[in-house]
């Protein structure tokens, strides 16, 4: 019985936590992404800069929520 | 007698396919999905779909023990030191659960990245024979594509991130063979059969180590020791040191240990979807799931080839930049740092 319930704890953590990583990292990514349109289709001559940069700030973001998922995919191994 | 032959090693093959899929099986029904998790890519043998290539050495160090190493996983049983648990975990067959201290096993993952290692060596080798014999002759054929490459790493990754261009200059061969090794890998993980060397830990680890005394060694030569233990403090006055240098050295950490984790996760979430999206028709039981499943199993697959790209590339653009900010603070306010 004990044993169930730290299961069903660790499994409803490793869900609950990474759905709301997930929420995180997609809010930042879509205002950055709007940002970047914005930008470049103010400036179009600089795109190819505000793409490169823009990939590094998603990577980083993205990194976030990945650290998250795998401490939410250690949580489910367990 | 020759076609006698033929029918007894197909019988062979199938019994060595039935085998294994019962094999398989005896792994307790909620333990399935961590087991494929934890081993994915990893086997112990070279397969190529049921078909058995080749058995690959089993090497393996405990305290008690010391080194091991077997031919293949079965003369490992046979030994009589080490056995497989239910999870396909070695374990020592005296106390199960104990696992040896250090397995240095040769698994498939470690072949697919030699087979990367030997493609790069021979391509890189034969292109750069042909600039030393024909330095003035237009490049072609693979020539031309690891020209587009490389020039495509020195003028939109290393140049505009390190400020010194010596440095930038010394440290593209680096840079480029950091960006074709792991998109090399990356690849195979793709070709049916295949395994993607950095959808393992280790691999992925090892590689940010590399970026971990590049970032580190470039600044110490490029500013001085000095210079470098300074940074430490962050720029805050002296006296704070016991806040600032603890928290500048895990910086220092956590960089290449983002790296892992990016480039492991990007691989192997790729992995896990594919999985997923495919093990509904065996989940369901139903044929009518592969309607579903295997458009979105195509599409999946497209993005997989977009990621192994662009992982390649952050992976690449992140330790110059990391390279370039650990230079480039010297002097300067650091008050940005990128984590």
């Amino acid at each position: 019985m004990e044993q169930d319930l730290a299961k069903l704890g660790a499994y409803l953590g490793s869900g609950i936590g990474a759905g709301i990583s997930v929420i995180g990292a997609g809010l930042g990514i879509g205002k950055l992404a709007s940002s970047a349109l914005e930008s470049s289709a103010r400036q179009p001559e600089a795109s190819g800069d505000i793409r490169t940069t823009m990939i590094i700030a998603a990577a980083l973001i993205e990194g976030v929520a990945l650290f998250s998922c795998v401490i939410a995919m250690l949580l489910a191994l367990k | 007698m020759e076609a006698e032959g033929i029918n007894t090693n197909r019988v062979g093959h199938e019994a060595a396919y039935e085998a294994h899929n019962a094999h398989t099986t005896d792994i307790p029904p909620n333990e399935v999905f961590p087991t494929l998790l934890s081993t994915l890519g990893e086997h112990r043998e070279l397969t190529f779909f049921h078909y058995h290539l080749v058995d690959l050495p089993v090497i393996l160090y405990d305290k008690e023990y010391g080194f091991d190493i077997y031919p293949n996983i079965e003369k490992m049983k046979e030994a009589g030191k080490y056995t497989l648990s239910t999870t396909h975990k070695i374990v020592k067959a005296q106390k199960p659960e104990e696992t040896p201290t250090l397995d240095l096993s040769i698994t498939s993952l470690v072949c697919f990245q030699w087979l990367a290692m030997i493609i790069l060596l021979v391509a890189f080798f034969r292109a750069g024979r042909k600039y030393r014999k024909h330095p003035l002759k237009p490049p072609k054929g693979l020539q031309n594509l690891l020209e587009t490459i490389f020039v495509f790493i020195r003028d939109d990754v290393v140049l505009p991130n390190i400020p010194s261009r010596k440095a930038a200059y010394k440290l593209l061969p680096y840079f480029v063979s950091l960006f074709v090794f792991i998109l090399l890998m990356n690849l195979f993980g793709l070709i049916p059969g295949g395994h993607t060397a950095t959808g393992a830990l280790g691999t992925t680890a090892g590689l940010a180590l590399t970026a971990l005394f590049v970032i580190n060694g470039t600044a110490i030569r490029q500013i001085g020791l000095k210079n470098w233990l300074k940074h430490l403090l962050g720029g805050a006055p002296w006296y704070l040191f016991f806040i600032m240098v603890p928290i500048e050295i895990i910086s220092l950490f956590t960089k290449p240990f983002a790296l892992t984790v990016r480039l492991f996760a990007n691989m192997t979430a790729g992995h896990v979807i594919l999985l997923s999206l495919v093990g509904l028709i065996f989940y369901l039981k139903s044929i009518v799931m592969a309607a579903v499943a295997v458009p979105f199993s195509i599409f999946m697959y497209a993005l997989e080839l977009l990621v192994a790209f662009l992982q390649a590339f952050i992976f690449t653009i992140l330790t110059a930049v990391f390279t370039g900010l650990a230079i480039g603070e010297h002097g300067e306010h650091s008050s940005h740092h990128i984590h």
